[in-house]
């Protein structure tokens, strides 16, 4: 209800002030009257398809919608493997893409992120696992979908972590996706498992008491929507819209709705994730 | 000199016309425009968003080469496996016993009935069925342990192929004229052995070529064993773009190296066809 009354609120707002932001909308797409968005429907809560309904949805989705209706267009979605996101939107096939991607200083030779949500990357186990603390991960397998910035993230830690500490470094085994990830931990064919944290509460409550969550984030990082380089007009556009969506609520609503309240940024930053 | 028989009545004389040349104006237009529409492509790749000092890097770079390896050895060796189990099935599908029969058209059906990535997905998630495998008081092991990403891929492929190359055995065992079978046993050979040594000798003629497309396949099926963690080309190529972003890159890299391995096997399959045909080559000089 909270959600209604906010999208009821955003909606007067942007009725009282007229269509300034609609009128910076790039010709092609206003012409289109759609926004062509992929996404990769393997990471809920993010983005997945409801099991029941088959629907696209996650909180990337609301996000995108509430967008969307704000700049007076449509939403075309396709989809496409987590690795074919960027191509996606190198190809024009996306005009921007909103779909988990977490904003990494090596991805910004190809795109700018427009950053929304806190996040980093979380171990995690089995609930009867010995591990209390991530450095009790040390010398240990540990999965992790191997097309994210993840492997490159445990690297890091072990090497800051373990090794200090005299211990093993821990082994990274590759994963397909989160699912297989999660699949390979059930197996015992690894020790423990890395997600982004804003996975995990929905991981958890689809398979209630299977897994535990070993320390915090493990790194500070922001989920970005990501531009091509040359597109600054769409850029700005989303960007107000976005900063508009956190003033009035909007934004808010749709992270409370996924739970996800706690990651919240208090405004879009531009390429600001520290790695 | 005769001089030429006159012409009959009616008749135009033709004799002192030149041949005019057929104009072939639409071979022409056809050339011009095939070769336009290939300078086209090649311009576009030229000038595309694709960098070629990426292509000439990672070409010879050692995750590939181990790559293309791993390759190789999973498509010889699943390829071993398939042509093996190829062989038993097709002679328990010839077999005069039905339980024999019905279990080898069961093979066949249930192997060909399924995608092959599926079938991986299935062997490398085994230990979610099975926890621990093994001989009941000898022995016994984690399934994981033993389902490597290497297994998993091997009994994929290797199983998959045996259930198609179960039917070209079939096809060339059932090439060779029954003649030949009949010969064989009224001067006293057993079934199995007439197999062995008349039967499958003439049928490898028949089966080389299309074993040699299928061997084809099966280099590039090896690729589907990327989704299970196998380090097959493919695997290691995405492996870099996941990190570096250059997608189009790797995939020429990738792509490049699956022409070449292609490229050399098959003047090979000539070679081979060339040995198994020596009887019927001498036949046909």
């Amino acid at each position: 209800m909270t959600r209604l009354s906010h999208l009821l609120a955003s909606a007067a707002l942007a009725a009282a002030v007229p269509s300034a932001q609609a009128a910076e909308l790039p010709a092609g797409i206003k012409q289109a009257g759609a926004l062509k968005l992929t996404v990769n429907s393997t990471y809920a809560p993010m983005e997945y398809r409801d099991p029941a309904t088959g629907e696209l949805v996650g909180l990337d989705i609301d996000l995108a919608n509430e967008l969307a209706k704000r700049l007076g267009v449509k939403i075309v979605w396709s989809e496409t493997p987590f690795a074919g996101l960027i191509p996606s939107l190198q190809t024009e096939r996306a005009d921007f893409i909103i779909a988990g991607i977490s904003d990494r200083a090596s991805r910004r030779e190809t795109a700018d992120f427009v950053d929304y949500l806190g996040t980093g990357p979380q171990f995690f186990v089995m609930a009867d696992n010995a591990a209390k603390e991530a450095s009790d991960l040390c010398g240990k397998t540990v999965g992790t979908t191997r097309s994210t910035s993840f492997p490159v993230e445990i690297e890091k830690w072990s090497r800051a972590n373990c090794e200090p500490a005299g211990k093993a470094a821990i082994q990274y085994v590759p994963g397909e996706n989160s699912i297989d990830v999660r699949n390979q931990l059930k197996q015992g064919r690894i020790d423990a498992a890395v997600q982004g944290s804003e996975t995990l509460p929905y991981a958890q409550a689809q398979e209630p008491g299977k897994y535990r969550v070993v320390g915090e984030p493990f790194a500070k990082g922001y989920q970005g929507i990501m531009f091509r380089k040359d597109d600054v007009a769409l850029r700005e556009v989303v960007t107000e819209t976005l900063t508009a969506m956190i003033a009035d609520g909007a934004y808010k609503a749709v992270l409370d709705k996924w739970g996800l309240g706690a990651n919240a940024v208090a405004q879009p930053m531009l390429n600001a994730a520290p790695q | 000199m005769k001089p030429a028989p006159a012409l009959a009545e009616g008749f135009p004389d033709l004799s002192g016309m030149r041949i005019a040349r057929e104009p072939h104006w639409f071979r022409w237009l056809s050339a011009a425009l095939i070769i336009l529409v290939l300078a086209a492509i090649v311009r576009a790749f030229a000038g595309g968003q694709i960098e070629w000092s990426y292509v000439s890097r990672f070409l010879t770079a050692k995750v590939i080469l181990e790559g293309i390896v791993n390759t190789m050895v999973m498509a010889l060796l699943a390829m071993a496996l398939g042509i093996f189990l190829g062989i038993v099935v097709a002679i328990m599908r010839l077999s005069p016993n039905p339980v024999l029969k019905t279990v080898a058209a069961g093979y066949t059906w249930l192997f060909r009935g399924t995608p092959l990535i599926l079938q991986l997905l299935l062997w490398f998630n085994l230990a979610l069925v099975f926890p621990t495998i093994g001989i009941p008081g000898l022995w016994s092991a984690r399934a994981v342990d033993v389902m490597t990403p290497f297994l998993a891929a091997l009994l994929g492929l290797g199983i998959n192929q045996g259930a198609y190359t179960s039917e070209v055995m079939r096809a060339g065992m059932l090439s060779v004229d029954i003649g030949q079978y009949e010969a064989a046993q009224a001067i006293g050979m057993g079934r199995l052995r007439a197999l062995r040594r008349i039967v499958l000798p003439q049928a490898m003629r028949v089966v080389i070529p299309p074993l040699g497309n299928e061997f084809i396949s099966m280099v590039k099926a090896t690729s589907l064993a990327s989704v299970i963690q196998y380090p097959e080309l493919l695997h290691n190529a995405e492996n870099i773009y996941y990190a570096n972003s250059r997608v189009i890159e790797l995939l020429i890299v990738a792509g490049l190296w699956y022409l070449l391995v292609v490229s050399i096997l098959t003047p090979l399959q000539m070679l081979l066809e060339r040995r198994f045909a020596r009887g019927t080559l001498r036949l046909a000089r």
